[in-house]
């Protein structure tokens, strides 16, 4: 070899040496999903973070890579929930996570995700216990961020809200019957909801659980109006609201409802049951209302697109690829202790409300944070706000069949 | 009162529009179908179908719904479970295979969300200041009705004396000139069309999903045992029985302990008679 040809086999070298890194900076950021890609909470979920990336993208990505999605199905299952996430950080090397649904199949996986020392942004569970880990053990558990919904026990206080400022504040029904499924967090809820009704000065008549697999609401119906209640409080979220809203309706129960119905949250859920939601109230985050500069012009991008309404888990999980990008952003780095530290001092206007963390990184409720709408389904299954007061869209209609 | 009376009724008849068909293919054919749900759902879902994508008014809708479901129980019979009848176990398997891929078949058509079967009556009735659904009534109706044109099919007709005499003895019945695979053929076909109609007249206040066969095959699990496999009276007797079993409950005690019921009964008869209150002999 010739003096020449070493010399440029050393500046080849180098410039590859120098190239390296210049590589690595290209390659895309990867954003992992894990959730139930069964149900339209999961499918929202992808297809909300899918805009989220494509608008950033086509801004030229964050710290000039482009983002990128892996999806993986955790199911409604805890053992496949865990394959999911060591699917996506061990096979995939995602830089983070955003999913989540049942918060059975989040609390496996926090484990998981910890020894993976992956940034995971929560958006579809709402069990406190998923972030109390957060400050029992920061060290290990500062990956978990909450961007939505808010936990449980927000979500009580803000039904009790519901019922001391609406249902007895403005209906004027001060007796009421709170009836739930037999869930965990449920049987957690109603506890509290009680006591803060009792205490917001509401006449609680009966507390009664039925079973998820419950077919035949007419012994719990009969009950809650032989108990003299004015109005019912329903918790639900498995598989039940489309029975309870049918024979409701077909039995023109005398007795208005409204309260958590997970499955009423959907956009096409009055039009799945005939139109037999018509008069029912079911807290929501997801509505056509304008929480926030964002709210109504991504809801017509997400229906323009996927040609159905979103819900909740759509909102948290669009927001979250914006916050995670300006985290990456501020920290000029993909690290997760550099972006931790950046998330950690997160106030972003999002789509429900201002998404801010507290210690145990969990969203913040109340004020300009995300908060519960109370929702009713009107004449032509149409959606409005009825509750709280400055956020109403229209004023509550009474079904039919009742006497006012 | 009035009101266990009248929704321990409901839920009865529907029970044993479901339990009678899944018995009498047993009575007849000894065939364990694990598949009768699968039938319940796609009645239902063949409702659906019809009245809401091809806009057909309600009742050729249901009649068509049940027509098609009778055939696709004719071809499970015929060239899923024929050749393997001589195992109840490859039986059992058979039919638990069709009720699965005909789960993920709706949901992979469907989707997973539930859907709305129209009812055929959408009026309040109130029975002695007891408010019912129109349709849980005409469920209830047509639930006897079926029932009893089932009975007098069987009891009356040359066809039904045919099928009592495959049940009884498949190889007599053979013997003198009764050809037993295709009474097994149409006793499959009438069952799940049962399963179909029950299907169309629960859908409207019932669920409709993929996963809406699982339950209904519990019950009518239940309900055979405890009434005797193969005995129509005995289904008839324990669908009344854990009806009203289970309305009580839901009374007096709470609507979470209703679903105990039917496991307990299955449970408690299977160690105190194992053959049911009508059977002949133990199914097991």
């Amino acid at each position: 070899m010739n003096k020449f040809s070493s010399l440029f086999c050393a500046v080849c070298f180098a410039a590859g040496l120098a190239a390296a890194p210049a590589m690595a900076q290209t390659k895309p950021i990867r954003i992992g999903v894990p959730t139930a890609m069964q149900v339209q909470v999961g499918r929202d979920t992808q297809d909300a973070i899918k805009m989220a990336i494509d608008d950033i993208n086509a801004k030229g990505g964050v710290l000039g890579r482009k983002l990128e999605m892996v999806v993986a199905d955790e199911t409604e299952n805890p053992e496949t929930g865990i394959s999911a996430i060591k699917k996506l950080t061990a096979d995939e090397k995602v830089d983070v996570l955003i999913g989540g649904y049942t918060s059975g199949v989040t609390l496996a996986q926090l484990p998981h995700i910890s020894a993976a020392k992956t940034i995971y942004l929560g958006v579809g569970a709402a069990s406190p216990s998923i972030t109390a880990k957060v400050k029992q053990d920061y060290d290990n558990y500062k990956y978990i961020f909450r961007v939505g919904p808010i936990h449980a026990g927000h979500q009580a206080r803000q039904v009790t809200g519901f019922i001391s400022g609406f249902v007895k504040g403005e209906l004027g029904f001060s007796k009421i019957a709170i009836v739930g499924e037999s869930a965990k967090w449920v049987q957690d809820l109603v506890p509290l909801l009680k006591k803060g009704a009792t205490d917001a000065g509401a006449d609680v008549r009966l507390t009664e659980f039925f079973d998820t697999q419950t077919s035949d609401f007419s012994p719990l119906l009969a009950k809650v109006k032989d108990s003299g209640a004015q109005y019912l409080v329903v918790i639900l979220s498995h598989a039940s609201s489309d029975i309870f809203a049918k024979q409701w309706h077909d039995a023109r129960f005398p007795i208005p409802y409204g309260g958590i119905d997970v499955k009423s949250m959907d956009g096409d859920f009055c039009n799945r049951v005939g139109g037999k939601a018509v008069g029912e109230m079911a807290a929501n985050f997801a509505v056509r209302a304008p929480l926030t500069a964002k709210t109504i012009p991504f809801w017509d991008e997400f229906v323009k697109r996927t040609k159905r309404e979103p819900v909740y888990t759509a909102y948290g999980a669009n927001d979250s690829v914006y916050i995670y990008a300006e985290a990456v952003r501020r920290a000029n780095s993909t690290d997760p202790n550099a972006v931790i530290k950046e998330l950690e001092k997160t106030s972003y206007v999002g789509i429900p409300g201002v998404i801010e963390f507290d210690e145990m990184h969990d969203v913040k409720a109340g004020g300009k944070g995300p908060n519960f709408l109370f929702v009713q389904w009107q004449d032509q299954c149409a959606r409005q706000v009825v509750y709280p007061k400055p956020q109403r869209t229209a004023e509550y209609i009474t079904p039919a069949w009742i006497k006012k | 009162m009035l009101e266990i009376l009248i929704h321990g009724a409901v839920s009865s008849a529907i029970y044993a529009m479901l339990a009678v068909g899944f018995t009498l293919i047993f009575g007849v054919a000894r065939i364990l179908n694990l598949a009768h749900g699968s039938f319940y759902a796609l009645g239902a879902y063949g409702a659906y179908f019809f009245t809401a994508h091809l806009k057909l008014p309600l009742f050729p809708a249901a009649l068509l719904a049940m027509a098609l479901v009778a055939l696709f129980g004719i071809f499970v019979e015929r060239v899923l479970v024929r050749p393997m009848r001589s195992s109840q176990l490859a039986v059992l398997m058979i039919t638990l295979a069709v009720a699965l891929v005909v789960e993920q078949a709706l949901f992979l058509t469907f989707g997973s969300e539930y859907r709305n079967v129209p009812a055929f009556v959408d009026a309040k009735f109130s029975i002695g200041g007891v408010d019912v659904g129109g349709q849980r009534l005409l469920a209830l109706g047509a639930s006897v009705t079926l029932i009893a044109l089932l009975w007098l099919f069987i009891q009356r007709t040359r066809l039904g004396s045919a099928i009592l005499a495959v049940s009884q003895d498949p190889e007599a019945a053979n013997y003198m000139g009764i050809p037993s695979d295709r009474i097994f053929t149409i006793v499959m076909g009438l069952s799940a069309a049962l399963a179909a109609a029950a299907g169309v007249l629960a859908g409207p206040f019932l669920t409709v999903q993929p996963t809406m066969w699982l339950l209904p095959i519990v019950k009518a699990f239940a309900i055979v045992i405890v009434g005797g496999l193969g005995s129509i009276p005995g289904s008839i007797l324990a669908a009344l029985m854990l009806g009203y079993a289970e309305t009580i409950v839901g009374y007096l005690i709470s609507s979470s302990w209703t679903e105990i019921v039917s496991v307990l009964a299955t449970l408690l008869m299977l160690v105190f008679r194992p053959a049911g209150i009508f059977g002949k002999r133990a199914a097991f």
